[in-house]
């Protein structure tokens, strides 16, 4: 819903990402709060920031591969492993931060492309159990190679220093994270709305449609595979960095179902539905053990009989939102955007 | 408005007040109340809760209490880095820790943080203080444990023929961390290696791996898995008419596999690092006390035994002065011979080396109750350290 006097000459001037001044002041202060907060917030509220941070990065590269390109992958979690491991070993041979990350990231691009081929042939449900392949083949990997994984003992790795600069606490982590999501968060924002957004769009919408059009399917799809896997990958670099010690357990199949989760509760295709998905879904654990401790504290009984119903409640509460939020909390944001600019009048 | 700036100001003088004058040491517990993990982890949790409120009932530590913040992480590790974030932001001074995933998670933070761990995941990794300077266990590592359970096996081989060995495990890190060493040392006392078997952890049927140990004949199986499949496995093999004995991991062998796999588990070999309940030791008693004579797991008594010897480490750092991570950890690693009331064998920590002892308890299920059989000791060798 375009604002009340805001009026575009150009074509350009429409695509903008932000294209009102209230957008950019709104951005503005966001970003001044959250380089404010290390300084503020105590550190475990940090520390949840950055493991949100870390989500959020995942769930855009799987919203950009399945949401915006239609691609299904249930193996997120091992791509988001591979840069991890990636990462974890060339930081072992004495490469620098940046490069390591970069690196990680490129590793599981290509894996990320090459478990992508099937996907010309296969759609749908068949492509994410071929993708299901993926994660179970890359953690077998992860398990029994053991001279590049360290296998069931995992890998230590040392926090990241960019020219000479630690960053070896929650604190000092935030910025970096915070520096490379916004990064990656404004490039999957401009992927989007560029001429290979646009593919993948009409190739999730009807690939025949797309291929009459001259979209160069398998081209376009590993394309996506790739970006998304690159993405994934710089996860698991930040993953690796920020809990410096990583083991094949750390990138299960749960992970690779928890991004989905993300993306489903947040909205499909939707950048800002991957950031509300990440928050969402990063939290609620959080949340309710904090319900379940003050629950301890005035009725002991009375949590020891919740504990075990705080896996059903987050199970209670995705499948609610499913049912009365089908299309994620992007679009309840949207309503209440909409509510407040008509406010007081309905229509 | 006066009159209530009045109240919230005398209820928060209360409360800050209140606080200083009841201070305490904090301990995290990270617990798995929920997870897959969790018929194992409650009681675990319940046997540190108990403990401190044993110590708490008799003195604390030099008259300080101890206060339990529990967090059920559900086996998460994303969970368990937030929940020991929290910890650490309420002024832990040490952590009960749980499972493998989450103690490997945590080994570099809590040494950046100088936080002592106690966990219930016996890698052999954290065992070398050069790797993990603040991880401590109360049982020794899962090879140590299995080298026991060959000694005890080999040492009540009575044929002059080698016994036949074959393994079974999970393709998990659990499973599969103390192989090697097994296998090097089953070399060592004479074994002969038949084979190796995979068994996931949710296996609803073993038969096509005790076909295929028919096949192998061994006279013992090593068996790396938790107690549903461990069940599974028993009583396939009764089933089939295999004939060769079970030695079963710590995780694999307690009071519900005589539940699960009936008659099938009589007379199989388990290892374990804590009393059973009811066994006649010292501290059987305070434990019966403490649980109003209601049975509970050997976890639970692990449980409370990894407590017991967290406060000791307390109290010696509270006798040196004060009671920070740093000094726990520096007084846990002069202990000597520390007896957890006989619910498990006496446990010593030096500066390089922090494996509790070398005393594994070898068990057996008899008339579908756990039965303690032997403590086996090994001696304390520096090249099996953290392997």
């Amino acid at each position: 819903m375009q604002k009340c006097g805001l009026f575009f000459t150009t074509y350009n001037s429409e695509d903008q990402l932000f294209p009102s001044t209230f957008q950019k002041t709104c951005l503005g202060l966001f970003m001044a709060a959250m380089l404010a907060a290390p300084c503020v917030l105590d550190f475990y509220y940090i520390s949840v920031m950055n493991l949100i941070m870390i989500a959020v990065i995942g769930a855009v590269s799987l919203n950009l591969l399945t949401g915006v390109c239609g691609q299904m992958s249930l193996g997120h979690g091992a791509f988001v492993g591979v840069g991890a491991y990636g990462c974890a070993v060339l930081a072992s041979k004495g490469l620098p931060f940046l490069l390591c990350l970069l690196g990680g990231g490129a590793m599981a691009a290509i894996a990320g492309m090459i478990f992508g081929i099937p996907s010309l042939r296969l759609k749908g449900i068949y492509l994410a159990i071929s993708t299901l392949a993926a994660q179970l083949i890359l953690e077998y990997v992860f398990l029994h190679w053991t001279s590049f994984t360290g296998g069931a003992n995992g890998m230590p790795v040392d926090s990241p220093e960019i020219f000479g600069f630690m960053f070896d606490s929650d604190e000092k982590m935030f910025y970096l994270i915070f520096a490379i999501t916004t990064v990656c968060v404004l490039g999957v924002s401009n992927i989007v709305r560029s001429r290979s957004g646009r593919a993948f769009v009409a190739i999730r919408d009807f690939y025949q449609s797309a291929e009459n059009v001259g979209v160069n399917l398998f081209q376009y799809k590993l394309q996506a595979f790739a970006t998304s896997s690159f993405m994934a990958g710089l996860a698991g670099g930040l993953w690796a960095y920020y809990t410096m010690y990583i083991t094949p357990e750390q990138f299960s199949i749960g992970l690779s179902i928890s991004y989905l989760a993300m993306i489903i509760i947040g909205g499909m295709g939707s950048v800002l539905g991957s950031i509300f998905g990440a928050i969402f879904i990063t939290l609620l654990p959080e949340v309710l053990n904090t319900a379940t401790s003050l629950l301890a504290t005035v009725a002991p009984e009375a949590s020891a009989m919740a504990a075990p119903l705080k896996e059903g409640v987050f199970g209670l509460t995705l499948v609610l939102f499913l049912i009365f939020e089908p299309e994620g909390l992007v679009r309840k944001w949207k309503l209440i955007k909409a509510y407040w600019k008509l406010y007081p009048f309905a229509y | 408005m006066i009159k209530r700036i009045l109240t919230v100001t005398v209820i928060m003088a209360t409360l800050l007040t209140g606080s200083t004058a009841f201070a305490t040491l904090k301990v995290g517990v990270l617990s798995d109340l929920t997870g897959p993990t969790s018929s194992v982890g409650v009681p675990y949790a319940q046997g540190v809760t108990d403990c401190i409120a044993y110590v708490n009932a008799n003195g604390g530590v030099n008259g300080e209490e101890i206060k339990l913040i529990q967090v059920d992480y559900a086996y998460n590790v994303q969970q368990a880095l937030s929940a020991y974030k929290r910890f650490k932001s309420q002024g832990i001074v040490a952590l009960q820790g749980w499972g493998t995933g989450d103690t490997e998670a945590l080994v570099r933070f809590v040494s950046r943080d100088r936080i002592p761990v106690f966990s219930a995941s016996y890698s052999a990794h954290f065992m070398d203080p050069k790797k993990a300077p603040y991880n401590f266990t109360i049982a020794p590592d899962y090879s140590t444990q299995g080298r026991a359970g060959l000694k005890y096996i080999k040492d009540n081989w009575k044929e002059s023929r080698a016994p036949k060995l074959a393994f079974v495990y999970p393709d998990k890190p659990y499973g599969l961390v103390p192989l090697k060493a097994m296998k090097e040392y089953a070399k060592e006392l004479g074994f002969e290696i038949t084979g190796d078997e995979v068994l996931g952890l949710k296996a609803m049927d073993a038969t096509p791996q005790l076909l295929a140990l028919k096949k192998q004949n061994p006279d013992f199986v090593w068996v790396g898995g938790t107690t549903p499949s461990t069940a599974v496995l028993m009583k396939d093999a009764k089933k089939l008419g295999f004939g060769g004995k079970f030695l079963v991991n710590i995780w694999g062998n307690d009071e519900n596999l005589a539940k699960m796999a009936g008659p099938a588990c009589e007379g199989n070999f388990g290892m374990q690092a804590a009393a059973v309940y009811g066994q006649d030791v010292s501290g059987m008693k305070v434990i019966e006390e403490q649980t109003k004579g209601q049975p509970q797991m050997t976890h639970y008594l692990r449980g409370f035994v990894s407590t017991l010897v967290m406060v000791e480490g307390m109290k010696k750092a509270a006798a040196n002065g004060k009671v920070t991570g740093k000094s726990i950890k520096e007084a846990l690693e002069t202990m000597r011979d520390y007896d957890p009331m006989g619910l498990a064998p006496a446990i010593s920590y030096f500066p390089d080396d922090h494996r509790p002892s070398m005393a594994v308890n070898v068990c057996t299920v008899k008339d579908g109750k756990l039965e303690f059989l032997e403590t086996v000791s090994l001696p304390r060798d520096d090249k099996w350290l953290g392997k």
